[in-house]
């Protein structure tokens, strides 16, 4: 007998008997295997060459039999499945493992016809093993080709989408094949949405889980979207599967929303991934760190040193501390500096944009409180709060901000007595030190990337920026009060009702008032969907797209 | 517990003081050693909520935050200099 009739007759008893495991274990494609696929591969080729596709056509449904009558609990197979058969024999007979490209195709086509066969409702769950392990080969070797241009652009130039002249990348290529599995895993009616999963829902969050693992490797979160539209629309609580695969999807969802700039959600979704990840996992528990301090940051919290001081956060003291000190102080001078440090890192792992742009007006608040502080002790304070509103001088703040923006350009104050600078020599009575003054400070400023600078890069703050700067900060919620125009002020409210003290009053809490602009957030848009009664459906405030909780399992 | 924060936030802001340009170099070359920045499949399946902080309920996330970090020192470096500032462009507007 030959070892094709024997492969196929093995296959048909695990089909009989539903063996979704061995099918797996038997249906292989990588070349780590035993010598007898490369055995069956020869066979494939002497007796089934390219040019007699239907002899090999006929043999698979002569061995594989469509069953007339299945008693329960048994299997038969059906023509979708004898195609993928045929698709895997072909598959072997063709392979090329060297040439990698053509491994790509033959894979892709492979999968496509396993997920064909899979969508059959009667007996199509005996493929979710292999399904998965076909994914997550192409998965591999899709993510090994990302980081290999010459042969990315070999077959991105053969590669087309399905509108004319539209290419889509092999990564949204492989995405949508395994997304096609997720959704027949979605659309099986087997169990309810907050029902314990039954039939191919069992594996709605492995493929969603695999899909991200991939578009996140290859920097395509964005692709994402659609998958946690349907996941909302009529996806299973994800409370109703396995540990490990809550946290894991929990992870790249926060991921996904902390990419989109949205840091609360993406806060939420850290949050939960890593409470309900175990200590012992500590490698995952410090992945989801990487990204929660960051979004924590952004909202206006730091970790704390006990937090800082697990296992699993080591190392990280010395990358976030330095921020969380600049932004305490209002420091744009050493802003950069602190990010710098480990840029590469930071930059590698997606944060130092966020971290870049979206600090500032975090630093901004204490910039203006600390020039707050700064005049109005000088100018009496609390003494005077009797006679006058409380109220700080824009003109201040452009004095303040100008002064930074001069040591940023390179400018070196000549009584400077900085810790950051050397001290200044003794002076000697031959040296003119107007003159030393004079040439020290008209050295050229520096040029300043637009990213640095207070305002942008070179252009020095002045009142009509520093009033944009305030204004913005007020709608923020990050100061409480309002521009006076015609004063050229920053005035203060509610400072009676913070027992007298216009600092707390001017400059609340800064996560406090994140978190209330949320809710205001939140609330314009359930008002406006009540006033409209259309649209949709707000949800409650903590929702996070793509994420279904049941409200029963409190997760 | 407010004890406990006001430590903790000390603790915080002499360590941000504190950090040097050596303790980032350390801080390199242990992000450095982290080659490989996937999030691993999990060895194992499920695990019983025991296990994990979320079983503490609210009280897991009590102390892993700092909300009130504001910082009212104005005698450090930074502010003195502010404060030179300030100072001397006033008295310029006064001449």
């Amino acid at each position: 007998m030959s070892l094709v009739v024997q492969f196929l007759g093995n296959i048909r008893s695990f089909v009989l008997a539903q063996n979704g495991d061995e099918l797996r274990n038997w249906l292989l494609v990588e070349n780590n295997v035993s010598d007898i696929y490369f055995k069956l591969a020869r066979e494939l080729m002497s007796s089934f060459p390219k040019n007699n596709t239907d002899a090999l056509e006929k043999l698979v449904d002569k061995c594989l039999p469509e069953e007339d009558d299945v008693q329960e609990g048994k299997g038969s197979p059906w023509p979708g499945f004898n195609s993928f058969i045929k698709d895997y024999l072909e598959y072997w007979r063709d392979i090329e493992f060297g040439n990698t490209v053509k491994v790509h195709a033959r894979l892709s086509d492979l999968l496509i016809s396993c997920a064909n066969a899979l969508a059959n409702p009667t007996y199509g769950i005996m493929l979710l093993q292999t399904s998965m392990s076909l994914s997550e080969s192409l998965s591999k070797l899709v993510m090994s080709l990302v980081r290999q241009p010459d042969l990315l652009s070999q077959i991105q130039s053969g590669a087309t989408g399905d509108d004319a002249g539209e290419k889509k990348s092999i990564v949204e290529l492989a995405a949508d094949i395994i997304q096609k599995i997720f959704t027949s895993c979605l659309a099986d009616r087997s169990s309810g949405r907050f029902q314990a999963p039954q039939g191919k829902k069992v594996a709605v969050y492995l493929f969603a889980n695999l899909t991200l693992k991939l578009l996140f490797a290859c920097e395509k979160s964005r692709l994402a979207v659609q998958m946690f539209t349907n996941l909302s629309t009529s996806g299973p609580a994800l409370s109703l599967y396995p540990a490990s695969q809550r946290v894991t999807f929990l992870y790249y969802l926060g991921r996904f929303n902390f990419d989109h700039g949205d840091y609360l959600r993406a806060h939420l979704c850290f949050e939960q991934a890593y409470l309900q990840c175990p200590p012992r996992f500590q490698k995952h528990r410090r992945q989801i760190l990487t990204y929660w301090i960051p979004a924590n940051l952004l909202l206006g919290r730091f970790p704390s040193a006990p937090f800082l001081a697990r296992p699993e956060a080591a190392g990280f003291a010395a990358i976030f501390y330095p921020l969380c000190g600049v932004v305490r102080s209002g420091d744009f001078l050493n802003f950069h500096l602190a990010l710098n440090l480990n840029r590469d890192w930071l930059w590698d792992r997606g944060l130092y944009l966020p971290l870049l742009y979206r600090l500032k007006p975090l630093i901004w608040r204490s910039f203006t409180r600390k020039t707050f502080l700064l005049t109005w002790q000088a100018s009496g304070g609390a003494a005077s709060a009797n006679n006058r509103a409380p109220s700080l001088a824009l003109a201040d703040v452009v004095t303040t901000a100008c002064y930074v923006q001069k040591l940023m350009e390179g400018y070196v104050p000549a009584n400077k007595s900085s810790s950051m600078m050397p001290p200044p020599p003794k002076r000697t009575p031959h040296i003119n030190s107007i003159f030393m003054k004079a040439i020290t400070n008209n050295a050229a400023p520096k040029q300043l990337m637009p990213s640095e600078g207070l305002i942008f890069g070179n252009k020095m703050p002045d009142l009509q920026s520093i009033e944009g700067v305030v204004a913005g900060l007020v709608y923020a919620g990050l100061l409480n009060g309002f521009v006076a125009r015609q004063q050229k002020r920053f005035a203060i409210e509610g400072t009676k009702r913070h027992g007298g003290n216009p600092v707390r009053a001017g400059w609340p809490n800064a996560y406090q008032s994140i978190m209330e602009r949320f809710r205001e957030s939140y609330e314009e848009g359930l008002a406006a969907y009540n006033a409209a009664e259309s649209g949709e459906v707000p949800g409650e405030m903590g929702d996070v797209p793509g994420w279904v909780r049941d409200v029963g399992m409190g997760f | 517990m407010a004890s406990a924060q006001n430590t903790s936030k000390s603790d915080a802001k002499s360590a941000a003081a504190e950090t040097k340009p050596d303790d980032v170099t350390v801080a390199k070359s242990a992000a450095a050693l982290e080659e490989d920045d996937e999030f691993e499949d999990f060895p194992v399946d499920d695990w019983a909520p025991e296990e994990t902080e979320a079983a503490n309920g609210t009280e897991a996330t009590q102390h892993l935050w700092e909300e009130s970090w504001d910082d009212d020192d104005t005698t450090d470096d930074f502010s003195t200099q502010l404060k030179e500032e300030l100072k001397k462009v006033d008295a310029s507007k006064k001449r």
